[in-house]
């Protein structure tokens, strides 16, 4: 029997109806307004683009927006005057397991407010795509890339999403999913031959082995001149 | 043979335009002639003295002048995160020390705290200011540190002995406490691993009245000395509104003049009843962190005393039968304790389904602990927001334009531990 | 005066070879040149260890080399993940010989705490070790004394022996053991055996592989 509660906490928790370890916030702007004015103007701004909200651990509000309107809804968190939420704090993911879609979780402060919100989006696993938001915030830049390590979200839009924790050629996939082993999926013998055995221009960049590109060519070039001469 | 005008940048007080960011006065120097320089790409690290740990730079060099520097993290993850979805809830107090080891009972701390939220423990009075206490003498024995390893970047080595004089009596004083020098492992969920030994707060009060003197000996060599304020002034300047966007906290972001402290705007464990000032600085650049941090060790030193003085008689941990074993004579012969014990060893702490984030000023900058339950006892995700993971990536913002020996120097001034940014 | 010298390699040990050995051997570990390769906590503690109240200056070591070029020991400090595995091998391999190695710490000597998809099961699956320092971390007095310990290993090392100093140019860059002995160091045992989620009652549907469990 403990087996359902738990069971269903997850699914409700995953599909947006507060549960357990949530309290419930009456539905209506009164009740929203006067605790945390950013869900009611949220929910007025943005109407059923925003799914679900909760109030998590006494004080936190968790607010689960639409995946497709996830950006809109946080450059308008950003830019609104009277919500100005200009730290993004972090932005990562959770993974449920059993096949759950991903969570992608954004933690945002306001500064001159001086309010926490916490924005979720769900992200299933055979699309794991979002939209970046590292136009908003430049923080956004590494934090996403380790979700994509991480977690295999691809970030649309992202000027650089590669690899940033584990190296690059990293075949084993995404570590902090559910389906991936404490240890790894290679053996200790393999993993220490793969590693030893990559090249060193797989430990750089594009952008930089371009630049070490065009210094060789030059040399290459102005040697090819000096012996014509 | 041709010729160019060969342009500079230079900075004595610079402007900031209209998005916040930095505006370097450029000045031509005058003519040279047209030498075909094509940029160089060289490698810092991650083995190497001055990044402080396995950092790798890659910087794109004209001559000494960055162009472009990209910072390569990952040499020493260690996957703590997946490893704590493996642990109970106790037994990931141990691998939070050695995320950010320059500052462990920070760390032991905040996870304890989020864990405590998520479970609505309230922990005692005693608890309370105690590790307030054991966050302030880390954050200084942090700030140490970062001092005597900037220093010894500079050029400064004297500075670097007496730093780490000064930390061994903090070695002292946390083996006094734990047992361990650096990997504490002091916070248990609902309260310490054990309660203050005799004469600690006594030594700890020594320690509080003696170190301004090494400070201040410590500013004697450094603050006013023209070489230090060559190599720091100005260098590696990043304005407010940039900082704030680039996520950087702590004393990096009120070095540039925004007044954030979660200390005072999201406040724990009675901060708000503590007399401390916010150290703010003006101008963003590499002197106006080294000053920040100078100052944040004077007002660690005030909480520190305002805090011995309050510490209560009492229970160190709250007396939950959820979390906290039952004393060894209880366990040893009452059947009901030993029982009690048992499942608590056994089982585990259990958290109810939910999440809590939880916000700490660390010596670094905000470190955000974000822990899921799905009911059991060890978390589906503990999440680590380590505040110089987000301090580095705002490196590039800084040096892009300044000389190669400034990269070290804003390096040094992030005040990064690799630990805590490659988890 | 009819003392015949031995000949090189003939390996024999004479008065002159033996005294040659000790004072060459009192040098090389009076003033071992230190590559502090430090990555993690244990860094910090040899950091401890050089500074005053320590100080392993007293031993020799007073100036450590940052360019593997120039530096006899390279004291490996710290967990070495796999993405640092290939820089610590073209460290070591950088050294010029006679070169020893100092694995200090838990997680440089066996992977410590972190039996983990990315961490290094010990650093002599990379590099050859001669001495092992457990601890995490060890205390700067540990750290002396596996250095003191080191010092009389030297002292016991013979010029005649080439298999000291022998180095394969051809094993550059590959790792120090064979894949079956790493596979055999590295498998896991004790707590490890039992590492899987057993959080709540959720199914992760974690892959497990036979050998994550002993019987």
């Amino acid at each position: 029997m403990a087996d359902e509660t738990f069971e269903e906490a997850i699914a409700d928790l995953e599909s947006g109806r507060s549960k357990a370890g949530e309290q419930e916030v009456p539905a209506g702007d009164q009740a929203d307004a006067g605790s945390h004015p950013t869900v009611a103007a949220l929910r007025a701004e943005f109407g059923d683009a925003v799914l679900h909200h909760a109030v998590m651990a006494g004080d936190e509000r968790v607010v689960r927006v639409s995946r497709d309107r996830a950006v809109a809804i946080l450059r308008w968190l950003k830019d609104d005057p009277a919500q100005e939420y200009d730290f993004l704090a972090d932005v990562t993911a959770v993974d449920w397991g059993g096949g759950r879609p991903l969570d992608l979780v954004y933690q945002l402060w306001s500064i001159p407010h001086r309010r926490a919100l916490r924005v979720k989006v769900s992200v299933p696993l055979d699309d794991p795509v979002a939209d970046t938001v590292s136009g908003l915030w430049k923080t956004a830049n590494w934090l996403e890339r380790e979700v994509w390590d991480m977690f295999g979200i691809r970030f649309r839009g992202h000027p650089d999403l590669r690899r940033i924790l584990m190296p690059e050629g990293y075949a084993e996939g995404h570590p902090l999913r559910k389906d991936f082993p404490l240890r790894g999926r290679f053996s200790r013998a393999e993993q220490t031959r793969r590693i030893l055995a990559t090249p060193v221009a797989e430990t750089y960049s594009e952008q930089e082995l371009a630049v070490a590109e065009e210094v060789r060519s030059h040399h290459r070039g102005s040697a090819g001149s000096e012996a014509s001469e | 043979m041709s010729t160019k005008t060969v342009e500079y940048l230079v900075t004595r007080s610079p402007e900031l335009n209209a998005e916040g960011v930095p505006v370097h006065a450029e000045f031509p120097l005058g003519v040279e002639p047209e030498l075909h320089a094509e940029h160089m790409l060289i490698n810092i690290g991650p083995q190497h003295p001055a990044t402080h740990g396995v950092l790798r730079l890659v910087l794109e060099l004209d001559g000494e002048t960055v162009i472009s520097c990209t910072p390569h993290i990952g040499y020493l993850h260690s996957s703590f995160e997946k490893l704590g979805e493996y642990r109970t809830w106790n037994q990931i107090i141990p691998l939070t020390d050695r995320m950010d080891y320059l500052a462990p009972l920070i760390y032991n701390c905040a996870y304890a705290m989020a864990v405590e939220k998520l479970m609505g423990i309230e922990v005692t009075e005693r608890c309370r200011i105690v590790r307030v206490i054991c966050m302030e003498l880390d954050r200084i024995f942090s700030h140490l540190l970062w001092l005597g390893t900037t220093a010894i970047d500079i050029g400064a080595f004297t500075v670097f002995l007496w730093t780490f004089q000064e930390r061994e009596r903090i070695y002292s004083l946390h083996e006094a406490l734990t047992g361990a020098r650096i990997t504490t492992s002091a916070t248990r969920i609902g309260g310490m691993m054990a309660d203050l030994p005799v004469g600690w707060i006594e030594a700890l009060r020594n320690f509080v009245e003696t170190l301004p003197r090494t400070i201040d000996e410590t500013e004697t060599l450094l603050t006013n000395n023209q070489i230090w304020i060559g190599r720091n002034r100005d260098v590696g300047v990043i304005g407010p509104e940039e900082a704030i966007n680039c996520g950087l906290s702590g004393p990096n972001l009120r070095a540039s003049g925004v007044e954030y402290d979660i200390r005072r705007d999201r406040p724990y464990y009675d901060y708000e009843t503590y007399d401390f000032d916010v150290v703010v600085g003006e101008h963003g650049d590499c002197y106006d962190r080294y000053l920040v941090r100078i100052e944040e060790m004077r007002q660690s030193l005030r909480i520190l005393d305002q805090a011995i003085e309050r510490v209560p008689e009492g229970p160190i941990n709250v007396a939950d039968p959820r979390v906290i074993l039952p004393g060894k004579t209880d366990a040893m012969t009452d059947m009901e304790s030993m029982i009690h014990h048992f499942k608590v060893v056994m089982e585990g702490v259990k958290a109810e389904p939910g999440e809590s984030w939880f916000s700490v000023e660390s010596s670094k900058g905000e470190l955000g602990m974000y822990v899921v339950s799905d009911g059991g006892s060890k978390p589906v995700r503990w999440r680590v927001r380590g505040p110089s993971f987000i301090n580095l990536s705002a490196l590039p913002h800084m040096v892009v334009g300044r000389l190669l020996s400034d990269v070290i120097a804003v390096n040094a001034s992030l005040d990064i531990v690799l630990g805590e940014i490659d988890r | 005066m009819g003392v015949s010298l031995p000949t090189a390699g003939s390996g024999e040990a004479s008065f002159l070879t033996t005294r040659l050995d000790y004072v060459v051997n009192w040098a090389r570990r009076s003033s071992l040149w230190p590559m502090p390769f430090g990555t993690a906590c244990c860094a910090i503690e040899m950091m401890a260890a050089a500074a005053t109240k320590f100080d392993i200056a007293r031993f020799g070591m007073e100036r450590m080399s940052f360019s593997p070029r120039q530096a006899d020991l390279l004291i490996c400090a710290g967990r070495v993940p796999y993405k640092m595995a290939p820089v610590l091998r073209r460290i070591w391999d950088q050294m010029p010989q006679p070169k020893w190695s100092v694995s200090m710490g838990a997680c440089a000597s066996s992977g410590g705490v972190f039996d983990v998809y990315s961490m290094v099961q010990g650093i002599d699956t990379i590099i050859p070790v001669d001495v092992y320092v457990p601890g995490c971390p060890p205390r700067p007095e540990g750290l002396i004394y596996g250095i003191l310990m080191l010092q009389e290993k030297i002292k016991g090392e013979s010029l005649k022996n080439p298999a000291l100093r022998e180095e394969d140019p051809a094993r550059t860059g590959l790792a120090n053991l064979p894949a079956a002995t790493v596979d055999e160091v590295a498998r896991p045992y004790g707590n490890s055996t039992k590492q899987n989620r057993v959080s709540g009652l959720v199914d992760t549907a974690a892959l497990t592989r036979p050998s994550d469990r002993e019987p």
